[in-house]
């Protein structure tokens, strides 16, 4: 009897936390009818919206991978005193609140920043324009692929590394042709977190990059906005949100599953498999 | 079922009754410009500041609030006709000023001076109150084009005001009053009578209030002597000129 209460508050409880997650995911698509969701994707709003966040996210996305895979390969083979501390540092813009996060823009890069009269002099002001807006979301979503692939770099095995190496296969070589193919389900997780932080990037925008339609605003800024305009429109671009964030997640899913070291050495022992 | 909803009706008449006696903080939605001024009316109560027009959104969605106080009087009108709060009361007045950043580097002098290339103007979106009185304002100095130059539009007149104190912005359009706020971090141009807009602020209590007696008698207060003398000494105007 005290075990099936027992089982009974386990699973009461799972069922709450499990409603609670999922109703407002729900309760987006179950207040307008789909038809009229869809219709509301014709508004300029939405599609300058869905463009600005597209463009911004591309760009910031090549600024993370570009910058971010040499850096969290570095971090993950080299042994260096401070790894650690530099390591927790990458990881810091993370946890930071999204405000302190653009507060922190303005200050280092803003017109009055520490930055700031070294890019004036370059003719260069970044405040309110649509490069703010790349800066901010490669800011905050860029430490979700470094540690992801920090993680995916360390759990590439040292003796295949090394056995590139001795069979004559140059750094770069063993670099591209082993080490990235081994660390690519790893890589490609952390680029759906990141990609996904950085659709969603709200308050480091809004206070570094402002929100002007079809420049600086959007997905997120756009359905702030238009919260006190037009509800419908306001539910269509959150539906479209959620759609892609769940498109995201599942390839994460996918990503972190796949085992390419396994694969490899079942490919090299048994061909036939 | 029906025995659990009288016990818990009973015990949320009870809790409201001890409640009155100790005078519950109401809930007050209230434009971002009234932030600094509320509080030294009222310390006690319970404030959410944000373009009016998002308070009203959220009102409209049913979040429980028991006072609306916007910087205009056309969204507590739309709410009243909506049947969502009570008449609405003028209690207040402002005028638009500009700002430009500290020191006025770009050396404008006044609104026509606007028109200078290059410059970057910030003003709050349309349907923010204040977004509209500047609309207001550059439409009757035949300037309507700078709102299509805009580098941003903002959600909330604070918003405006920020990014001009911080130098991203190097003017916008905000009220005299949040002008006052930030002295000495911002310089500030009076726009002549003849481009000001009529700016009244309604309040109204939130009908689905259940302090809705208490809320209606807040918002009276607002044009006691008390409440318009503070209101008056951060710059606000009396209502209805």
């Amino acid at each position: 009897m005290r075990r099936l209460a027992a089982s009974l508050a386990v699973f009461g409880a799972a069922a709450v936390a499990f409603a609670f997650l999922l109703l407002p995911i729900v309760a987006i698509f179950a207040r307008v009818p789909p038809g009229r969701l869809v219709d509301q994707f014709s508004s300029s709003v939405v599609t300058d919206a869905l463009v600005v966040s597209l463009k911004t996210s591309a760009l910031a996305q090549a600024l993370i991978l570009v910058l971010g895979t040499p850096a969290a390969y570095l971090l993950a083979t080299r042994r260096f005193r401070g790894r650690a501390v530099a390591i927790t540092l990458v990881e810091l813009p993370l946890v930071l609140p999204p405000a302190v996060a653009g507060i922190g823009l303005i200050a280092a890069f803003g017109r009055f920043g520490l930055l700031g009269e070294a890019l004036s002099a370059l003719g260069v002001t970044l405040g309110l324009t649509q490069a703010a807006v790349v800066i901010a979301v490669a800011y905050v979503a860029s430490p979700l692929y470094l540690r992801q692939a920090i993680a995916a770099f360390e759990a590439v095995d040292p003796d295949v590394v090394a056995a590139a190496r001795t069979l004559g296969a140059g750094p770069a070589r063993t670099f591209f042709r082993v080490v990235l193919p081994l660390a690519r389900g790893g890589l490609a997780a952390g680029e759906a977190l990141a990609f996904a932080r950085g659709l969603g990037e709200f308050g480091a925008t809004i206070m570094f990059a402002g929100s002007l339609q079809g420049v600086t605003q959007t997905l997120p800024l756009a359905i702030y906005q238009e919260f006190a305009v037009n509800f419908d429109v306001t539910l269509a671009m959150s539906a479209l949100l959620v759609v892609v964030s769940a498109a995201l997640l599942l390839a994460l899913k996918v990503g972190l599953q796949w085992q390419p070291s396994r694969r490899t050495s079942r490919f090299l022992f048994a061909p036939s498999s | 079922m029906r025995r659990v909803a009288l016990l818990a009706l009973v015990l949320l008449a009870a809790a409201a009754g001890t409640a009155v006696a100790a005078g519950p903080p109401l809930t007050i939605f209230a434009a971002a410009s009234l932030t600094d001024v509320f509080p030294q009316i009222d310390a006690k109560e319970r404030y959410s500041f944000a373009g009016s027009n998002q308070l009203a959104a959220q009102i409209r969605q049913g979040l429980p609030v028991d006072v609306f106080a916007s910087a205009n009087v056309t969204l507590p009108d739309q709410l009243y006709a909506a049947g969502l709060c009570t008449k609405p009361v003028l209690f207040t007045g402002n005028t638009l000023v500009i700002v430009a950043r500290k020191g006025n580097p770009d050396h404008l002098h006044g609104i026509f001076s606007l028109t200078e290339p290059g410059l970057k103007i910030v003003m709050a979106a349309k349907g923010v109150p204040v977004g509209d009185y500047t609309r207001t304002v550059l439409g009757k100095a035949a300037l309507s084009d700078l709102v299509g130059k805009a580098v941003s539009q903002e959600t909330d007149v604070r918003e405006v005001l920020s990014k001009v104190a911080l130098g991203e912005a190097d003017v916008g359009f905000v009220y005299a009053t949040d002008a006052r706020t930030v002295q000495g971090q911002v310089a500030v141009f009076a726009i002549p009578p003849r481009f000001q807009p009529k700016v009244n602020y309604g309040a109204c209590a939130v009908k689905a209030s259940p302090n809705l007696a208490a809320a209606e008698a807040w918002v009276q207060r607002l044009r006691g002597a008390a409440a318009q003398s503070k209101l008056l000494a951060a710059g606000f105007l009396r209502p209805g000129r």
